[in-house]
């Protein structure tokens, strides 16, 4: 029993020098890697700015492969901050060496990991050529995946990813705040399709189509979204307000007056913020600034305080002022002195 | 217009990413231009105090100082106080792009930049002067 006892302890502890032995060779061999990476770009550094000047970049042929595929990290990195002709010289240049063909064969690639990177590398190679890959990997079983696929056709601003990004809003997908970003990338030619959206057998669809056209609709969908105020779904109703709100659209104040008597909360909170916004119904929103549920009243108040400040101290100096008139009233008071 | 080296015109450029500042340099120091360059707000005032540039690029989100701050220390300068700057920055929501002219900026410029347009932009700025 000792023996078999110390023989364990002997194992043991020869397994921890041996962990600690391999730890110690992985970090020295990270080390070496880095300096290695750091030394590559050092030398094609020169080349890349070359390359996004669009000027003599003949050095590239002499290149060894593992130096052509330090400038092709490099210059996808470049991808991330640079628009017009420097962003097209590095498309151009990831097509000719194939780094755009290993990418679209990673986006099959067994492990979601790979899949990711393939799919996020794509947007920072500026290859529209990926777009139909991408818009595929929207709809693949892991997360990561998914959201480098939206991530990247936000940068390549292909429109056709309207829909597919609205639906990963709706079935929350894809993190909200990467399919805000990537529709921003999308632009206003994104815009029809979301309009087309309105029409939507699925509520949520039809929400997530209001909230998006707030981001990069303008005036002229202010249309679209007053008739989705009456939708029978409130979260469409609420994103709809909130949508006309953001983009400002004062053609729409009678409409979101009476989204003010909406009978679910959350819709006369959207609504509420959108006047405020556009500078209307005072009176409207001093009477829901009164109302007993929170966060109606709440947004009432802040919306006069933005948009109608006068009328906000005249309800607060009233007798029965409610308590977040006062507050804003108060708050407004803070920030004017 | 300041000391120059030459009759070349001395910008200077402040950001914090390595790369774009790299980028930047190189393309204004390709264009004729005489660079000093800073990877945060407080060398970005130090370097122009050393010598007043004839234009500055600035980033907006960098370490120690701002843009936001350097444009408006560069304004309270009598030698800065009139040298133009450009904000280069992803943020670019209404507020943002107000706070930066209301701080003293004359352009402002959105990322992600084509390096071309932001030359373009310079050498308008400082062919005016």
């Amino acid at each position: 029993m000792v023996d078999f006892l110390a023989a364990l302890a002997g194992g043991l502890a020869s397994g921890g020098v041996l962990m600690i032995v391999l730890l110690v060779a992985r970090r020295l061999w990270a080390a070496r890697h880095e300096r290695e990476r750091r030394g590559r770009e050092a030398r094609v550094g020169p080349l890349a700015l070359a390359l996004l000047g669009g000027e003599n970049s003949e050095g590239i042929e002499a290149l060894g492969a593992e130096d052509r595929a330090a400038l092709g990290t490099l210059l996808a990195r470049y991808g991330r901050s640079v628009s017009g002709e420097s962003l097209e010289r590095i498309a151009e240049f990831c097509e000719r060496e194939g780094l755009v063909d290993r990418a679209l064969e990673a986006l099959t690639h067994r492990r979601a990991w790979r899949r990711a990177r393939a799919a996020f590398s794509l947007g920072d190679m500026a290859s529209r050529r990926a777009a139909p890959a991408l818009l595929v990997a929207v709809t693949d079983d892991r997360r990561e995946v998914r959201a480098a696929a939206v991530r990247s056709l936000g940068r390549l601003g292909v429109t056709s990813a309207a829909e597919p990004l609205a639906l990963a809003l709706a079935e929350g997908t894809v993190p909200r705040a990467i399919v805000a970003q990537a529709l921003l990338g999308l632009g206003c030619g994104a815009a029809p399709r979301l309009r087309a959206l309105a029409g939507h057998q699925d509520a949520s669809v039809r929400a997530a189509a209001a909230e998006l056209l707030g981001l990069v609709g303008e005036a002229a969908d202010a249309r679209v979204l007053t008739e989705m105020l009456c939708d029978p779904a409130a979260e469409v109703r609420a994103g709809a307000a909130q949508a006309l709100g953001r983009i400002g659209a004062e053609d729409a104040v009678r409409e979101l007056r009476g989204a003010l008597s909406d009978r679910i909360p959350f819709v006369r909170t959207q609504a509420a913020h959108a006047l405020g916004t556009v500078g209307a119904a005072e009176a409207e929103l001093t009477a829901q600034a009164r109302e007993r549920p929170y966060d109606p009243a709440h947004a009432a108040a802040q919306a006069l305080a933005r948009g109608a400040p006068a009328a906000l101290e005249r309800a607060a100096r009233h007798p029965d002022a409610s308590t977040h008139l006062l507050e804003a009233a108060d708050l407004m008071a803070v920030r004017g002195s | 217009m300041s000391e120059s080296n030459g009759h070349r015109p001395l910008v200077l450029v402040a950001e914090d990413d390595a790369d774009i500042l790299a980028l930047v340099a190189y393309r204004l120091e390709r264009s004729g231009y005489e660079v000093v360059t800073a990877s945060n707000g407080q060398e970005a005032l130090d370097r122009a105090a050393e010598r007043a540039p004839d234009l500055a690029v600035l980033d907006v989100m960098m370490p120690k100082v701002d843009g936001y701050g350097v444009t408006e220390r560069l304004r309270e300068d009598p030698d800065t106080a009139r040298t133009p700057i450009i904000l280069l920055t992803a943020r670019v929501q209404e507020a943002d792009v107000a706070r930066g002219f209301e701080a003293g900026a004359d352009d402002y410029l959105k990322k992600p930049f084509s390096p071309a347009e932001l030359r373009a932009r310079v050498q308008a700025i400082l062919g005016r002067r």
